[in-house]
């Protein structure tokens, strides 16, 4: 379980993130919501390691993430899946997904593990030894995701999985997260723009605004009130 | 034809102590980006650790293996030390800094060992190869120099290729972040491949000081051809740098056979010239790959 308490960021004089708390639990999805700019990806950047905050903590099975390199939160089970280019492209498929494998699964598993994936994704399956850059938009995105899954995180970070993504494979990347959370009791954090698709499989949801949590509940009180989505989400 | 063939040979062997040069600095420019103007010095001092040994009674072998497993340590240590720090700054930092450790290397150089130009031994001999009844300007060190640094290229090739550790060094080239992200101890891999690096250019310190005035400078021009090769092999390809090294020293052997020894230095400048106005991503490099 992730626990986040008064986290605060700071780019030089500019607040990124002021004291932000919130938890997300195992088989849940916790969605995070805002306009551009308002600290979303800051969120899970510092969340993994690649952003140090100045103020507050978080927490995973009371463990400290802040002040933890990124290669070491990864080796405790938290998957970050970073926004767009996430891909290796000078890599191939199958070299992408075992790369995944190296960090937290031993030497044996690790060819069942990338088989996993390719039975989850059939396209990818069929693609193992073509370079990445030859993927496309929802290619690459399942390649992310099944990277970040064969190392069997315990709490996977997304950053905007939707992005780009026709509504069709938008739709199926999100019953794949549900499917996954609920099957696998995995955590999620799902940071996203599209909160109207965000909303429908989050068991909870904060918006964020210029770094601040405005909002904090159940999914579908937030979509039922109208100022709210005007204001924040946009729809 | 004579002068032909041994001209051909003396390039061969030439061009593959270029491929060692261009070799460190490939696995250099891959790991951190940088141009790693200090490789040749590096060499040169490792060598000369090599020279200390040998004049104090330590056999050739044992000094040869000493030299390239200091080259690795010296190649960790500057990485940690003078690169590490400058991560996330501007890229010509860290290069700046490589000409300092050059500048720095041939001063300490030569106060330890002196600015004089001297020999150093050769592990095999060094009299041309007789082939039916000529002789040939080929000799039993050439055909050791060529195993050698074609040994070292295909285990480097080997170890991307075939191996969980070259992947993740390979990972960690393209995209330090997102293989941080997997977990991957980027800094560890950039540390391994500058001791790779210097090992590589140690290597190529010790089978070309034979052949040279042996001098704290006797490398700088080495560096220059060897920079060339990578140049033209892409700077990101290992296989791009043996085939850069082949074709410089193929290239400086024939201008030097023909025109004259003066004009092999201008030779290398205009070759990489053309090469980067003609195609500035090298013979093996891709326009999206090329990052310095």
């Amino acid at each position: 379980m992730l626990q986040v308490e008064e986290l605060s960021v700071r780019y030089g004089q500019v607040r990124a993130l002021e004291g932000v708390s919130f938890e997300a639990r195992d088989g849940r999805i916790t969605t995070v919501l805002g306009a551009n700019g308002a600290g979303k990806t800051t969120l899970l950047r510092t969340l993994s390691g690649l952003v140090r905050n100045q103020a507050g903590t978080a927490r995973f099975d009371g463990q400290p993430l802040t002040g933890r390199r990124p290669e070491i939160i990864a080796r405790m089970g938290v998957a970050h899946v970073p926004e767009g280019r996430g891909v290796i492209a000078e890599l191939t498929v199958d070299e992408n997904l075992r790369l995944g494998t190296f960090s937290r699964l031993r030497r044996v598993e690790r060819r069942a593990a990338v088989d996993e994936v390719y039975e989850r994704f059939p396209q990818l399956g069929d693609r193992r030894r073509r370079s990445a850059s030859t993927l496309s938009g929802g290619e690459r995105q399942m390649l992310v995701i099944g990277r970040a899954l064969v190392s069997r995180p315990r709490l996977l970070l997304l950053d905007e999985p939707s992005l780009g993504l026709s509504p069709i494979v938008s739709a199926q990347m999100m019953a794949t997260l549900r499917e996954l959370t609920s099957e696998a009791g995995l955590g999620a954090v799902l940071v996203e723009q599209n909160a109207r698709s965000a909303l429908s499989v989050a068991d909870w949801a904060i918006v964020l605004n210029l770094g601040r949590i405005v909002v904090a509940d159940e999914p579908a009180r937030l979509a039922a009130d109208e100022s709210l989505r005007r204001h924040y989400l946009g729809f | 034809m004579g002068l032909f063939v041994d001209i051909l040979l003396s390039g061969v062997a030439q061009g593959m102590v270029f491929a060692a040069v261009a070799l460190g600095l490939v696995l250099i420019s891959r790991a951190t980006g940088t141009i790693n103007f200090a490789q040749g010095a590096m060499g040169m001092f490792t060598t000369f650790i090599a020279f200390s040994l040998l004049t104090h009674g330590v056999g050739y072998w044992p000094a040869f293996v000493a030299a390239l497993a200091m080259g690795f340590v010296l190649g960790a240590v500057v990485e940690r030390t003078l690169v590490r720090p400058l991560r996330g700054k501007p890229a010509l930092n860290p290069v700046i800094v490589t000409i300092g450790l050059l500048i720095v290397l041939e001063g300490v150089a030569g106060s330890i060992w002196g600015n004089v130009a001297r020999g150093f031994p050769a592990a095999f001999s060094q009299r041309g190869l007789v082939i039916g009844t000529t002789r040939v300007a080929f000799s039993h060190f050439d055909v050791f120099i060529v195993c050698a640094v074609a040994a070292l290229v295909v285990a480097i090739v080997a170890l991307f290729r075939w191996t969980d550790l070259g992947l993740r060094m390979r990972a960690a080239a393209f995209s330090p972040e997102v293989s941080q992200l997997l977990g991957v101890r980027v800094g560890r891999l950039f540390t391994l491949g500058w001791a790779l690096a210097c090992a590589a250019g140690s290597l190529a310190g010790l089978l070309v000081a034979p052949l040279s005035s042996f001098s704290p400078y006797y490398m700088d021009l080495n560096l220059v051809y060897g920079f060339t090769a990578a140049v033209l092999g892409g700077l990101l390809s290992p296989v791009g740098a043996l085939v850069g090294g082949l074709v410089t020293g193929l290239a400086i052997a024939f201008v030097g056979g023909y025109v004259g020894p003066d004009l092999q230095p201008i030779a290398a400048l205009a070759l990489l010239l053309v090469v980067l106005m003609v195609r500035p991503q090298g013979l093996f490099g891709t326009t999206e790959v090329r990052r310095v």
